[in-house]
């Protein structure tokens, strides 16, 4: 029972309430640095840390923050997870921070992470609200990733990856690298590709609902 | 009133406790990040000179575009000059540096940092981005408008105009000032 409870918390992000499709939550960052595969991924890991670390944190201290307050501990928190995050990358792999960059400091008004530490962590064990957090951080991972990959291979005919060694990461898919249908790139795009997911995601859950 | 001293100690603990943590990972990193950003504009200065001698920087507080120059010399003769550049593009200041002939023509170009969008504004890293700007400004104008620019090149910047705006802008500018200079 307890184990299925934690399985539960852990999957539960992934589809059922997934983040972007679901529940809605962080379409600022989805529709922003889904231009491209590799945005979504840098974006997506930067989301499941600061969200781990801030999920743990903000349920070790529930019972420390005082109700009133709870909003700016937060925010504090949250910031500083990223600013830490920020200039660790900065130092260390500088690579990845250049290629990250307006994204990361966005992070602290990902709304994903407020909403999960409000909604969540703040009611829930140690133990579940890290396991919400990488539920979640999945969930976005693939709903970002999935929106990045048609925006990229409509929008600009290729597929951008993280370069390794000698090849430098970008699949071009022939005919479209030609003549891609440019809107997707572009932010009426992105919130056209969105509403027709949205409308896909709702028709599933609704049948699924239906039968059962 | 107590409650409201405890609400307030304990937020204020909170900060103290996040500062002290920033103020110390800051002290392990900044150094490091001064470091690679020193290496990464002489880099950058390396990669415009075209070959010839980079010569001592000059600040210039008079112009809000130019923030140095550094002359380039060949054999001890003036030969052109690099010039940092403040654009602003889409996600807000940019900084590129170009490297100008003594004519303003210009010889390469290189983005150092922005905030423009991945994928879009942000395609100005790419080094063959700059390419529609080298060779012009000295007989030839330096396109700031897409009609100048060629069917292929103006669809390379669509979606991105407010950044090729502000970079060609701050290339033009560039170029004059390098005129100005007459070799010194």
């Amino acid at each position: 029972m307890m184990a299925n409870k934690h399985l539960h918390e852990l999957t539960k992000g992934i589809f059922k309430e997934n983040p972007t499709f679901i529940i809605m939550l962080g379409m600022c960052p989805t529709l922003g640095v889904t231009t491209q595969v590799v945005n979504a991924l840098g974006m997506s890991a930067g989301v499941l840390f600061v969200l781990l670390c801030s999920n743990v944190m903000i349920s070790l201290l529930k019972n420390v923050i005082p109700d009133s307050v709870r909003i700016p501990a937060y925010v504090v928190v949250i910031a500083s997870f990223v600013t830490i995050v920020e200039m660790v990358m900065h130092a260390f792999v500088p690579s990845v921070y250049k290629a990250l960059g307006v994204y990361l400091p966005l992070i602290v008004v990902n709304c994903i992470i407020l909403g999960r530490a409000e909604a969540f962590a703040n009611k829930n064990t140690v133990l579940d609200s890290a396991l919400d957090a990488i539920g979640m951080s999945i969930g976005f991972t693939l709903a970002l990733t999935l929106i990045a990959l048609i925006r990229e291979v409509f929008g600009a005919g290729t597929i951008t990856l993280i370069p390794i060694g000698d090849w430098d990461g970008v699949v071009s898919i022939p005919g479209l690298r030609t003549w891609p249908v440019r809107i997707m790139t572009l932010a009426a795009g992105a919130l056209l590709l969105m509403g027709y997911l949205k409308a896909f995601f709702g028709w599933y859950s609704e049948k699924k609902q239906k039968r059962g | 009133m107590k409650t409201y001293f405890k609400v307030a100690g304990i937020l204020g603990l909170i900060c103290a406790v996040a500062a002290v943590i920033l103020a110390w990972v800051n002290s392990v990193t900044a150094p490091k990040i001064a470091e690679y950003d020193q290496s990464q504009t002489l880099m950058a200065l390396e990669a415009v000179s075209g070959g010839f001698d980079i010569g001592e920087k000059r600040f210039d507080d008079t112009s809000d575009t130019v923030s140095y120059i550094i002359p380039l010399t060949q054999n001890g003769k003036s030969a052109g000059y690099i010039l940092e550049l403040n654009a602003t593009g889409y996600g807000g200041a940019m900084k590129l540096v170009a490297s100008y002939d003594l004519a303003g023509e210009i010889i390469a170009v290189k983005m150092l940092s922005n905030s423009e969008t991945p994928g879009i504004g942000k395609k100005s890293e790419d080094p063959s981005y700059m390419d529609k700007f080298i060779g012009t400004g000295g007989d030839g104008e330096v396109p700031t408008s897409k009609s100048q620019l060629s069917s292929d090149q103006a669809q390379a910047v669509s979606g991105a105009t407010v950044t090729f705006t502000g970079i060609s802008k701050a290339l033009d500018y560039g170029s004059d000032y390098v005129r100005k200079q007459g070799g010194r």
